[in-house]
């Protein structure tokens, strides 16, 4: 396994979150494409720590993607639920206030 | 000493009641209270910016010709045609200047006290102060000034201030019709009085009196005009047309229709008009322009004009029943006196009678509008001025009969009073010049002294009429309240009555020396004041150089302090003949007074005499006087039947027929040309073009806008992406 392998992984991961993000209506599983993107990095990092640099920073800040992928989860979701009580949908094409 | 004024220890004198008006006219307006004040404070500041100039002056006794002469250039019209061309303003100051300042601020300060009191119900009280403050503030100016174009910016002024005091009721009609006159009559005058100007002006490029009097005493002004294919003598020609505008404003024959109208005004205004400012201006003028009028040979004209003024308009007094008529009436008559005095040469009696008339007809007027203002018919609610109603009132006015009985026997020219130092001055000097010169000069002195009479006769008449004997209309007398003494009523009244005492203005109490004061040291002083400015001695007053503002004081070298002359420079023979011809005239007088003065006591008081049977004899007369002498009518027939209305039709014909039918409706024709093409021009090219293009434009880049702007968080995020990824993408190409 080299640095590339993990790279290569990484790199499949964002995609396929941003293809979800992007084509999905549905704003359950753009978070879910979110989650994707934000693993992605983290891996990144944890790859980087691991082949490039010797220091224990780029550990420490993929355990922090964690923690603000979670929170991002608990904050994305409370709005999404709120979201369904005034609309009583979650697809994103109602979101288009801002149009206005 | 020698005296030099700074601007602000002059200025103030004419513009502090200017900008008491300005004041009340613009800011305070509502304030009555307040500016009532500030007017009569901003007078009496004059007052004494006068007083002072006048004590430097009168109590000096500088010699006759020694004045301040200050001049600022207005407007610079100089160019490379004319040459050099200023207009200049500035300040002349001489002795009869500090007279003449000191008499209008001091009778005015007193009018507007006395208003406060005649005005004090009337709902347009503010206004009224507007008016006088900007009236005083305009013949301060006019005495100030030393030429003859700042003169008539402030004559014109006076003018208009006139017009709007005289309508100041102007609910009345007849207000309304009085003032118009007033305007209109005296504008003939000044339109002559501006060709004048005129025409000194574009002959030696100056209307200053002291180059005036250079141009006389070096001759510059000795050309012809041609006029109706005869050459007038310029000097001549700018003389009578100057003399026209003392004419009209001074109301002397035949432009005197318009002050008997004035009274229409109130009566504080009348007593302005008639005494310190308005009437003065005009003898003021035609005493300033004094060599004129000598050179140009015009004295026997100006006596006769002043001759039969002072007649014709005493005789109409006589008729008159109206007390404010008489007083009007007896106004031109003593303005008269004056003309008459400067045409005869008496230049010193002249302006002594001025300063005096103003004094005394100041109080007149004031004394006659105490009683108006009294007299209260509950009936009509008006206030009652018809002589044949009052009667008695002596015993309910007595502070205002004194003031009245005061100035009476001052106009009359009872001894020991002004009048009698001034007025028979003047006749005597007629009577002289009758003497010396021969027939023609024999109708001024004899319609002088006749004057003399019927004044004496209808002053009494008013007087006797108004307070004496029994009231005639007892429901009136009744109602009117006691008078009781109070600051703005008779105070000014007293105060103007102590001054028409003859010994304030001659130390010989009759001014002709038959009874000499004692214990006065310069016994003349108002002789030893002024100096004629005869053709012989005008070289005294000296020119100046036309530059920034010029001090031209006498030095202390030049000037030695003036005694009284009693041969006034002639030899012992002359003077001799001219006292005896004093001394007659004198006498004359005297017995002319107590003629006239016995006749209407006996028709007034012992009732011996009936004025029905004179009425009945001279009865044609009569209606010619009540009528005055129809030259209204005569006006009216002639002037405006005849002249002017047929002038007016003939223009509102040429309005109708050439100017309505070919511009006003050719230029519509050319409007409509211009309309057409400007409307093509207007739908193609700006609405279309402009207008719609704008739309259009608009509209195309909205729907872009609207498509990109469509609120769907997808599109806006592939949007960022694409940037984003052109952005590395670029940025990696300029990488390798």
């Amino acid at each position: 396994m080299s640095l590339i392998s993990y790279l290569v992984i990484s790199t499949i991961l964002f995609i396929c979150g941003l293809i979800v993000i992007i084509s999905r209506k549905n704003i359950v599983a753009m978070l879910l494409g979110i989650e994707l993107i934000l693993n992605a990095s983290a891996l990144n990092f944890v790859a980087y720590g691991k082949y490039v640099s010797a220091h224990i920073d780029s550990h420490i800040m993929s355990l922090f993607i964690i923690v603000v992928a979670a929170a991002e989860a608990a904050v994305g979701l409370a709005i999404v639920i709120r979201f369904f009580q005034i609309r009583e949908s979650i697809h994103i094409d109602n979101a288009a206030q801002l149009q206005s | 000493m020698e005296l030099n004024y700074s601007f602000s220890q002059v200025a103030p004198i004419a513009l502090l009641p200017f900008f008491a008006f300005v004041i009340n006219a613009f800011i305070v307006k509502k304030f009555t209270k307040t500016a009532v004040f500030i007017s009569c404070a901003a007078i009496f500041g004059s007052f004494l910016y006068s007083l002072r100039i006048f004590n430097d002056f009168v109590f000096n006794t500088y010699s006759t010709d020694y004045h301040i002469h200050k001049v600022f250039t207005w407007f610079d019209l100089s160019n490379s045609i004319t040459g050099e061309y200023l207009i200049n303003m500035g300040i002349y100051i001489d002795n009869m200047t500090a007279v003449m300042l000191l008499m209008v601020s001091g009778a005015a300060f007193l009018i507007h006290l006395f208003s406060t009191y005649y005005m004090a119900d009337d709902i347009r009280f503010g206004r009224f102060f507007v008016y006088l403050s900007l009236f005083t503030s305009a013949m301060l100016g006019l005495v100030l000034s030393e030429n003859l174009f700042s003169l008539f910016i402030f004559w014109e002024l006076m003018g208009f201030c006139s017009y709007s005091l005289i309508g100041f009721y102007y609910e009345k009609e007849g207000a309304g019709n009085a003032s118009m006159k007033a305007f209109m009559t005296t504008r003939v005058g000044d339109v002559f009085f501006l060709l004048g100007i005129v025409a000194i002006w574009t002959t030696i490029g100056s209307v200053s009196y002291v180059d005036i009097y250079q141009a006389l005493a070096n001759g510059d002004l000795a050309g012809q005009v041609a006029m109706f294919g005869f050459a007038v003598p310029l000097v001549s020609f700018a003389a009578f047309c100057i003399f026209m505008g003392t004419i009209g404003k001074s109301a002397q024959v035949p432009l005197q229709v318009w002050l008997p109208d004035a009274m229409w005004g109130p009566t504080p205004c009348s007593a302005l008009i008639h005494a310190a400012t308005m009437v003065a201006a005009g003898v003021y003028l035609s005493l300033r322009i004094y060599p004129l009028l000598e050179v140009g040979g015009l004295l026997p004209f100006v006596a006769y004009i002043g001759g039969i003024t002072a007649f014709g308009a005493a005789t109409i007094a006589l008729v008159q029943t109206d007390i404010k008529a008489v007083l009007a009436f007896s106004t031109i008559s003593q303005l008269g006196y004056m003309v008459l005095g400067i045409g005869v040469g008496s230049y010193n009696a002249s302006f002594m009678h001025l300063v005096t008339h103003a004094i005394f007809k100041a109080c007149l007027f004031l004394a006659a509008g105490s009683v108006i203002h009294s007299l209260h018919d509950h009936h009509t609610h008006g206030h009652v001025q018809e002589m044949p109603r009052m009667g008695g009132l002596r015993k309910k006015m007595p502070y205002t009969f004194f003031a009245m009985l005061c100035c009476t026997l001052a106009i009359t020219g009872a001894p020991f009073f002004s009048g009698f130092v001034s007025k028979d001055r003047i006749l005597g000097d007629a009577l002289l010049m009758a003497v010396d010169n021969g027939a023609v000069w024999y109708g001024p002195a004899l319609l002088g002294f006749g004057g003399a009479i019927l004044t004496a006769f209808y002053m009494f008449r008013m007087l006797f009429l108004s307070f004496f004997g029994e009231p005639r209309d007892k429901d009136l007398y009744d109602h009117t309240h006691q008078e009781k003494l109070s600051l703005n009523r008779n105070v000014p009244l007293l105060i103007l009555a102590i001054f028409t005492l003859g010994a304030w203005f001659s130390g010989s109490m009759t001014g002709q020396g038959i009874i000499k004061a004692p214990f006065v040291k310069n016994k003349e002083w108002f002789q030893t004041l002024i100096e004629k400015p005869s053709s012989n001695n005008l070289n005294k007053f000296k020119t100046y150089s036309k530059t920034q503002w010029v001090d031209e004081t006498i030095s202390n070298n030049n000037f030695t302090k003036s005694e009284y002359d009693s041969n006034h420079g002639l030899t012992d023979e002359q003077a001799h003949h001219v006292h005896h011809v004093h001394h007659v005239g004198a006498v004359v007088s005297v017995f002319i007074f107590l003629f006239g003065t016995l006749l209407a006591y006996f028709m007034y008081i012992k009732k011996s005499l009936d004025p029905a049977v004179w009425v009945n004899r001279f009865n044609g007369w009569y209606r010619a006087l009540q009528n005055k002498y129809y030259f209204d009518d005569l006006y009216v027939a002639k002037m405006i039947q005849k002249g002017l209305l047929p002038l007016n039709n003939l223009l509102s014909r040429f309005d109708m027929g050439f100017y309505d039918k070919y511009a006003i409706d050719g230029w519509e024709k050319v409007n409509r040309v211009l309309y057409t093409i400007s409307s093509k021009f207007d739908n193609i090219f700006v609405d279309r073009t402009l207008v719609d293009g704008t739309g259009t434009s608009v509209k195309l880049f909205n729907v872009i806008l609207r498509t990109i702007q469509n609120g769907k968080i997808q599109f806006y995020f592939i949007i960022a992406l694409v940037v984003l990824v052109s952005y590395f993408y670029s940025l990696g190409l300029n990488k390798f």
